[in-house]
């Protein structure tokens, strides 16, 4: 069984219909990734499964359970974590307090000194910068604090929404290997990328979306060999 | 008319100590306003309130003003919770008119309803503290009482802010608040604290002006409008600058009649307002957006 599972969800903001009819199921332990192009409800998809916008119709389950009404601050407190697109740090505060901030759920506090070795571990650039504020570093280690915020929240289920957006390959590349890491202890993880082919290249298994439905799903590796996703999406 | 080098000395330390009071009132607008981007127009009329409980704290139980003060403390943050779940959660994502009317509405709700049951006759805080002599200062021990209060509830904002978990959550919802609700924090119950702790500042003043002046429902209404020139002064947002802001207001207010008629203060004081939102919008001590 999915862990977290979207079932034929519809959803917009306020007239406009963004998702027509969109299912998602991630696997336990798999990195999942959403790819699709720029505009087709991959972010949509993102905050209604959150509880940031309300589905019109469809249910979101995780572990088994309908959490399609909760609010986001208790889907984070179950361990539903979502990095979200553009960071989204709380800029005023230092590197230390964001990473505080992450371990906000009840359930991420016993956690905290194990997680903080972690994140410094994959990021050591973060611990040199701790007490520098947030808003001034560089859109790189923005990036990489958002990723260490949401590991401080102790997921259960992680999901990162464009990960790459505006980075120098070399740094999307850096952040990609870090998620490996990550896959690797057992984390369930879902990525969120406008690159298909980075996203397919680390990805265990991908739904494709377009025009707020999923056009394709199946094994990376497959769907990295589907002649309509190289035509499409990976230009080739 | 002969000025008195004494007489501005004294009118300057007077108003100095106001000025703290000021303070306090100033930095509960400016922390709804930072935290929610709410300008709160039941501040006036909570100021109010914060005198009449003290006033009857005091004079129905014989409580020390003071130690009514920490009671006139909780009910205003209770009452600002209560006031952002019955009017403020509901429009906290529409445009600003709507907050601004919303709080309006608790504005002429308080209004009416306390002149119903205060009438709109004066009451007075029988309380005195004596004073103290410094040459040619005198200075009224509850003004002096007040002034220090001023400074241990600036302090003790400060540390609840920065020191404790509520605090740290306020300070990330103001900063970024579907994020905080990302990291698990449950914001509606952070925006509630927020305002509360707005209200209860209110009533913190309002309670040590009733130790110092006369004052009827509609007492508050002035305060309100320091509280508008002092934030800007200090700059929205930022809790020391409302401090500060207070203390500059308050030696002004000392200061101006020496030289002119009481009724040219609030010109005076609203000409420096328009004057800061000219030259120095984000406010004196405030950062450059």
């Amino acid at each position: 069984m999915a862990l977290l599972e979207i079932r034929d969800i519809t959803s917009g903001y306020g007239e406009v219909q963004i998702l027509w009819g969109t299912s998602i199921a991630l696997e336990d332990g798999k990195l999942t990734s959403l790819v699709g192009a720029n505009g087709a409800g991959k972010t949509t998809t993102m905050r209604t499964v959150m509880g940031q916008i309300k589905p019109w119709a469809g249910s979101v389950w995780f572990d088994g359970q309908d959490i399609s009404s909760l609010s986001a601050h208790a889907k984070a407190e179950m361990g539903v974590v979502l990095v979200p697109e553009g960071r989204q740090l709380f800029t005023d505060m230092s590197v230390e307090e964001n990473l505080e901030m992450g371990a906000s759920p009840k359930r991420a506090r016993s956690h905290i000194p194990k997680n903080l070795e972690l994140v410094y571990e994959m990021f050591p650039r973060l611990k040199e910068r701790r007490a520098q504020k947030a808003g001034t570093m560089s859109g790189g280690e923005q990036q990489m604090l958002a990723v260490a915020r949401g590991i401080m929240a102790n997921p259960i289920v992680l999901m990162i929404d464009e990960l790459s957006l505006g980075l120098a390959p070399v740094l999307v590349l850096d952040l990609f290997q870090s998620l490996k890491l990550l896959k690797d202890q057992g984390l369930t993880m879902m990525l969120v990328e406008q690159n298909v082919q980075m996203a397919l290249a680390v990805s265990d298994y991908a739904f494709v979306l377009a025009h707020g439905k999923v056009e394709l799903e199946g094994p990376s590796r497959e769907l990295a060999k589907n002649e309509h996703v190289r035509s499409a999406y990976l230009g080739l | 008319m002969q000025i008195s080098f004494d007489l501005i000395i004294a009118s300057l330390i007077d108003g100095l100590l106001l000025g703290f009071v000021y303070g306090i009132a100033a930095m509960g607008l400016t922390l709804i306003w930072g935290v929610m981007n709410v300008i709160n127009l039941a501040h006036g009329p909570i100021i109010a309130l914060g005198m009449f409980s003290l006033y009857f704290i005091f004079d129905l139980f014989g409580l020390n003003p003071y130690v009514a003060l920490l009671l006139v403390a909780i009910l205003g943050l209770l009452l600002g919770v209560l006031i952002y779940f019955v009017a403020v959660h509901r429009v906290i994502d529409a445009p600003h008119l709507s907050t601004l009317l919303a709080t309006f509405s608790i504005n002429m709700i308080i209004i009416g309803l306390g002149t119903a049951a205060f009438s709109a006759s004066p009451r007075n805080v029988d309380f005195s503290l004596g004073s103290l002599s410094l040459g040619p200062v005198t200075l009224l021990g509850t003004r002096l009482v007040a002034a220090v209060l001023a400074v241990a509830v600036t302090g003790g904002l400060y540390l609840f802010l920065y020191r404790t978990r509520p605090g740290r959550y306020i300070r990330a919802v103001a900063n970024n608040r579907d994020a905080a609700e990302l990291m698990g924090v449950p914001s509606a119950q952070i925006l509630a604290l927020s305002f509360g702790l707005g209200t209860m500042l209110a009533a913190i003043a309002g309670g040590l002006i009733a130790t110092f002046f006369p004052f009827t429902i509609l007492a508050g209404g002035v305060y309100e409008l320091k509280s508008f020139v002092i934030g800007v002064l200090g700059g929205l947002g930022n809790p020391v600058g409302a401090l500060l802001g207070g203390l500059i207001l308050g030696m002004l207010e000392g200061i101006i009649p020496a030289f002119m008629p009481t009724t040219w203060v609030p010109v005076l004081e609203f000409l420096l307002f328009v004057l800061i939102l000219l030259v120095r919008p984000q406010g004196l001590f405030g950062a450059r957006k």
